[in-house]
Order: structure tokens, then C-alpha cells, then sequence
């Protein structure tokens, strides 16, 4: 478990582009979605789900926008922004890179 | 809401210190995230106060959060740290180039502070407001220095009344940066101890607080640099994100710069003195923690 921790340590910025960049996301919905779309695989903590989203903002790869909900409730929504989208597509690239070459390693055509 | 996550919330609200608008913004996006967290818990059968309690061990501890996010808010841009440090230079470059013995050169100082003032005063106060703002006591100084040369017998009464005065002025400007942070406060005061090691280097022998113009243009190079330091350390304040650093910075550049103003006093400020001094700073920088714990127990309190 704490090897997965560290594993989501270096990937939580890719993942939350990722998710965000398919569509605009609030923090509960990424963590539910991130939840389901890993097959439980990766759990974010709600406390530090936050000072992430944060931090991406503040470096302007998302903006978060308040949107009313017909029941009056407000909610902050996350949009991936240019600049992101343009770290997105590189982070893809590194991880394709790195998922081929693991995958050279542990699976080699060869034995 | 249930009372202990409000209780909650308020335990993230109290740990933040960041602008009112920004604490708002992120307390509303927890508070909505909670709601979530809550109701889904309630849907799966659980009571009140185990869907409250869950929801606050998911998110963890209150004081935890509210760090991780005042980090991520915390450092100042480059312009803002250089316009924090823009009086300390501005006071500098007086001394530095000798502009401080020109009445015009100190009105134009006086009015940029006001200006600045009253421009951050309508740009919502930000943070590179404070240091500025320890610049608004500089008239009430001087009025107090002007006080001391009235005929004998009236000036220690203007005085008596002066000082209870200044006192309730520094006390509500005080309360008010503390309010936001006092680590800011304390950047605000940071000048005084310095100042007041100058005044006593440069002082009339047996007079009190009166100023032997030739000794402070004889300091007038170290008394600049003094304030470069000052500026440098605005900077480095404004752009750090951890709360430590920012304590540790502000003790060790005081400390510093008390020494310098002790070795540029060629002797007239002695080991006594010198300790004095150190005290002096510690008690201002210090005492806006306490008045900051002051406040928030009372709030805890009331609340």
C-alpha cells in the first residue's frame, strides 16, 4: 500500500489532468470517477485531493469556475486550460514511453 | 450541517490564514465536497453522527489540510515581492544617496507611502501591503520627535498625552494585520528594533530620543544598507511558501541587522544595549503570536 502511495506521489498531476481533460470535474466527482475508472486502484485522500487541485490552478493548467445546480447548490467545477492541455498530451507521451520500455523488461519478446 | 463538521470546517477556517475571499472560496468547496461525502453516507444506511465522523476521518486532519492549501497560496509572485520591498528600498536609496537631509526628498517619500497606501487600501489589501503599512507610523514618529523640542514642562505633557494615543494606534493596526496573519504582522514590525538601534547609535549624548544630525550622516551608508537588508528580506519573506521559514527568516534577519547597526555604531551601542536591543525584537515580532493566540482563544469562546 505505501509503495502505491508512492507510485500516485509522482502521477497524481497526470491522472488529474487526465480526468479533467475529458471532462470538467468537481473534487468529490474525481475522486469517485478516479475510484471507478482505476478499478479501485487508485484512492485519493479528500485532504490532499485539494491542495493538488490547487496547485495545478495556481500553475494555470486547470481553472476552477463556481456553476449553480438547479437545487441551488453551488459547486466548484475544474476546466483544463491550453497550458494543461498541452502538459497532457507531453505526460502521455513520457508515460507511453516509460509503460513500452517497463513492458520491454518485464515482457520480453525474447527470453 | 452537522455540528462537528461545521466544527470542523472552522478548525480548517483557522489554520488557513489566507485573504478572506480566498478562505471563503476554499471553505465553500470543502463545505460542498462534505455535503456530498455526507449524503452518500446517510444513503447507505449510516446515522448522523458515524457519516460526520467518517467523512472527517476521510479527509484527515483539519490543521494538515489547511497548511497544504496555505502553501499552495502562500508564496508571492516576483511583482509582489518587489513591491512589498519597495519602501525599505525606497528608505535605502535616502540614505544610500544622502537625499535624507533634503525636506523634498522626505515629502516625495512620505507621499509615495500614502499613495501606496491608499492604492492597496482600493486594490483589496494584498500581501504586499504590510510592509507599507509599518511606514503609516513614520508621521505619528515624527510628530512624537517634534514634541520633544517644545518649551520645557509642555513637551513631557504632550507626551503623556501623545503616548496613550500611538499606544491604540499600533494596537488596532496590530489587531487588524493580525487578524489575516501574524507572520505578517511581524514583517510589518520587523523595521522597528532596527530603527530604534539607529535612533540610539546616532543620539544625543544625555538627551533623550534627540537626533545628532552629524552622527546619523556619519551612519547614513549603514543605516542604508540596514534597509536593503530589509528589502532582501521581503523578497525572500513574500516568495517562501512554509510557514517556519518565514519565522526563522524574520528572527534571523533581525538578528543580523541589529548586528550590523551594533558594529556601523563604532561603540556607541555596547553589549548591553546590544542585548536590549535583541530583546526589544524579539518582544515585536513575537507579540503578534500571542495577540493572534489571544484572539482565537476568545473567538473559540464566544464561539
Amino acid at each position: 500500500m505505501v509503495q502505491r502511495l508512492e507510485l500516485m506521489k509522482g502521477s497524481s498531476e497526470s491522472l488529474l489532468l487526465c480526468l479533467i481533460g475529458r471532462q470538467p470535474m468537481y473534487g468529490y466527482q474525481i475522486i469517485k470517477e478516479l475510484e471507478k475508472r482505476s478499478q479501485g486502484y487508485f484512492k485519493f485522500k479528500e485532504g490532499t485531493l485539494y491542495p493538488a487541485l490547487h496547485r495545478l490552478e495556481k500553475s494555470g493548467l486547470i481553472e476552477g469556475k463556481w456553476e449553480m445546480l438547479p437545487s441551488g447548490r453551488q459547486r466548484r467545477y475544474y476546466h483544463i486550460t491550453e497550458k494543461g492541455n498541452k502538459l497532457l498530451e507531453e505526460k502521455i507521451t513520457q508515460w507511453q514511453d516509460f509503460l513500452y520500455a517497463m513492458n520491454l523488461i518485464i515482457r520480453p519478446a525474447t527470453p | 450541517m452537522v455540528t462537528s463538521l461545521s466544527r470542523y470546517l472552522d478548525d480548517i477556517r483557522n489554520n488557513l490564514r489566507l485573504d478572506a475571499a480566498d478562505e471563503n472560496e476554499v471553505i465553500n468547496e470543502l463545505q460542498s465536497h462534505i455535503e456530498d461525502e455526507f449524503q452518500e453516507m446517510r444513503d447507505a444506511g449510516l446515522s448522523e453522527e458515524e457519516a460526520a465522523a467518517s467523512c472527517i476521518k476521510f479527509f484527515g486532519s483539519a490543521a494538515l489540510i489547511a497548511r497544504q492549501i496555505y502553501e499552495t497560496h502562500s508564496q508571492g509572485t516576483w511583482k509582489q515581492a518587489l513591491l512589498a520591498s519597495l519602501p525599505h528600498m525606497l528608505f535605502a536609496l535616502l540614505f544610500i544617496l544622502n537625499w535624507w537631509q533634503g525636506v523634498g526628498w522626505l515629502v516625495i517619500t512620505l507621499g509615495v507611502v500614502l499613495a501606496m497606501a491608499l492604492y492597496g487600501w482600493l486594490h483589496g489589501r494584498p500581501v504586499w501591503l504590510f510592509p507599507w503599512r509599518g511606514y503609516y507610523f513614520i508621521p505619528v514618529l515624527l510628530a512624537g520627535i517634534l514634541l520633544l523640542y517644545l518649551p520645557a514642562g509642555w513637551s513631557w505633557v504632550a507626551i503623556i498625552i501623545y503616548l496613550p494615543l500611538v499606544a491604540v494606534l499600533v494596537w488596532s493596526v496590530t489587531v487588524k494585520t493580525v487578524k489575516r496573519d501574524w507572520l505578517y504582522s511581524a514583517l510589518m514590525t520587523l523595521p522597528v528594533p532596527i530603527v530604534i538601534g539607529w535612533f540610539l547609535a546616532a543620539g544625543k549624548e544625555g538627551e533623550f530620543l534627540k537626533v545628532n544630525l552629524e552622527y546619523l550622516g556619519y551612519f547614513a551608508p549603514g543605516i542604508g544598507l540596514s534597509f536593503l537588508a530589509l528589502a532582501a528580506t521581503t523578497i525572500a519573506f513574500i516568495r517562501l511558501r512554509q510557514r517556519w521559514l518565514r519565522g526563522i527568516l524574520l528572527l534571523l534577519s533581525g538578528f543580523l541587522s541589529l548586528i550590523m547597526v551594533t558594529y556601523y555604531s563604532e561603540g556607541r551601542i555596547g553589549l548591553p544595549l546590544f542585548l536590549g536591543l535583541t530583546l526589544t525584537m524579539l518582544i515585536v515580532l513575537l507579540s503578534p503570536a500571542v495577540v493572534d493566540r489571544r484572539i482565537r482563544r476568545n473567538k473559540q469562546t464566544s464561539g
